[in-house]
């Protein structure tokens, strides 16, 4: 499949049209959707006439926009109007259709996007592994009894499996970054507030974000760039103007550091090696220690408990067998949290943040691994770590919890040989690449210079 | 000071929000809530002020 860049440039030229990209893809993912059960509505007829209408447009000689013509999908906590919202709940099955798109979607459709629907998600995005009980496991592209990581496990299989160019998520604790690094695509978690949340369903408010994935990280800037815009409606949306991003390989300057201590532990060889391989084909040797990182992700993890049982105490209290067994129990529990732990947790996040921040007085990117380990199986419950047994899923959240809990940019950028790195059958892998929150640019030029170097780059599924 | 019991915190607790409780969903709950407070254990950890205001900020509106 094309790159997002290319089509949207041979649409506008008029080499290629809309409407004949639109029905390719639509006979490939009729053909191919269900080894990966990325999507949970294909809505075709909305594509349609969405390509039909930059068709007309490069007809009539108007510019369609730069996503002209380029097939995208989100998550289906997105809404999309004229369709219910699932939010990878069969509760929200009863909820009535969206009246109108997110904010996100609305500023892809009016660069000239084409929608092809909604994707497959851990229930209300609390999980890191997409095995939904509901709508079934989202399966590894590059391995299809392998998760593809959560929460915005479709949003990652339908990238790498290459059924669409461009997809979203949403990211509170790693939901971008982990199915990124699984499924060995680019990410991007931009800072908080950024972008608007607006027409997103909220899992924890606290750290909610929206992002993109893409198999180039050309199609990510394009993507992070249209993306962009002032919402009033989303009141944490912090708006500073549009910062459009170029994917200039242009490091000088940038002091870039590996990050120590916590993220130098529970986890895998291959996590580890990543970071190294990315650390020294940019000559890093600088190490950093972001202090009290993991007293950050309990600050999250309680947060996020006592946030996510609050939006559902409703049908917690009149429905809870219809919840996914895998959420149901941490919701009801996060409900009875006494009050003292999240407010405590607010503020120790507050502490922490501070002492994060001083470290961009030192250095401009961090590097740290995305996730402990490659994909585990369907249905895996415990993995070894340094010799003990843990539960493999909450685990997979281990690195990417202290960042978003203080809403620092990141880029999940893929390994691009996996196997040359020795990990486990090959199976791809990414690293995060960290910036002071605003700074997405420099994130860019690191993660272009990356993708020069030949170290970062979507690995090939193979046949 | 007793120890914390889960299961009994979780039935109190559970009264006090007018949440029932379905017997079969308690282990899962005593389970989460105990890996809760060891969460908390941990950010007791950190030493902070009165002066350590909680990371959300109220805004009564957007500045235009």
């Amino acid at each position: 499949m094309s790159s997002a860049v290319s089509l949207a440039a041979e649409i506008r030229a008029g080499r290629r049209r809309a409407a004949d990209v639109l029905e390719e893809r639509l006979a490939d993912i009729a053909a191919r959707n269900a080894n990966f059960n990325a999507f949970t509505e294909v809505t075709a007829a909305r594509a349609r006439a969405e390509a039909a209408a930059v068709d007309a447009k490069v007809a009539a000689g108007q510019d369609p926009g730069p996503m002209a013509g380029v097939p995208v999908a989100v998550k289906n906590l997105f809404d999309l109007e004229g369709i219910t919202t699932l939010a990878g709940a069969k509760i929200e099955r009863d909820s009535p259709p969206a009246v109108r798109d997110a904010f996100l979607v609305r500023q892809m459709q009016a660069a000239g996007a084409v929608m092809l629907g909604a994707l497959n998600m851990d229930e209300y995005a609390y999980g890191f592994t997409t095995e939904n009980a509901h709508y079934g496991p989202c399966h590894n592209p590059h391995d299809l009894t392998r998760i593809a990581g959560g929460s915005s496990g479709g949003s990652a299989a339908a990238v790498a499996g290459g059924l669409v160019p461009i997809t979203l998520g949403s990211d509170t604790n790693g939901s971008i970054r982990v199915p990124s690094s699984l499924c060995g695509i680019w990410g991007l978690k931009p800072t908080y507030g950024r972008l608007s949340r607006s027409g997103g369903f909220l899992f924890a408010a606290s750290f909610d974000h929206l992002g993109p994935f893409a198999r180039d990280l050309a199609d990510l800037a394009l993507a992070y760039n249209v993306l962009q815009g002032e919402d009033p409606e989303d009141p944490a949306q912090h708006w500073l103007g549009a910062a459009p991003v170029d994917v200039s390989p242009e490091i000088g300057g940038l002091r870039i550091a590996v990050a120590g201590d916590h993220f130098t532990r529970g986890g895998h060889a291959e996590g580890f090696a990543a970071v190294e391989a990315v650390a020294r084909a940019l000559g890093t040797t600088q190490s950093v220690t972001i202090p009290d990182a993991a007293l950050g992700r309990a600050a999250a993890f309680l947060i996020t408990m006592a946030e996510g049982a609050n939006l559902h105490l409703p049908n917690l209290r009149t429905r809870p067998e219809d919840f996914d067994f895998a959420t149901r129990d941490r919701f009801l529990a996060g409900a009875l949290l006494p009050a003292h732990w999240p407010q405590q947790a607010q503020r120790v996040r507050a502490a922490y943040r501070a002492k994060a921040l001083a470290l961009f007085d030192e250095v401009d990117v961090i590097i740290a691994p995305a996730t402990p380990y490659v994909a585990p199986k369907i249905g895996q419950e415990m993995i070894e770590v340094e010799g003990a047994m843990i539960p493999v899923r909450p685990n997979l959240g281990v690195y990417t919890q202290p960042i978003s809990c203080i809403g620092l940019p990141v880029i999940a950028a893929p390994i691009a040989d996996p196997a040359a790195l020795g990990t486990p059958g090959g199976m791809p892998i990414g690293v995060q690449l960290i910036a002071a929150p605003w700074a997405e640019a420099k994130l860019f030029r690191v993660a272009a210079m990356l993708e020069k170097l030949g170290v970062c780059k979507a690995p090939d599924v193979k046949a | 000071m007793p120890e914390f019991d889960p299961e009994a915190y979780a039935k109190q607790a559970a009264a006090a929000i007018g949440l029932p409780l379905n017997p079969a969903h308690l282990p899962g709950i005593t389970m989460n809530l105990a890996l809760a407070k060891r969460m908390a254990g941990l950010i007791e950890q950190m030493k902070i002020t009165p002066a350590d205001e909680a990371a959300p900020v109220y805004v009564p509106r957007k500045t235009p």
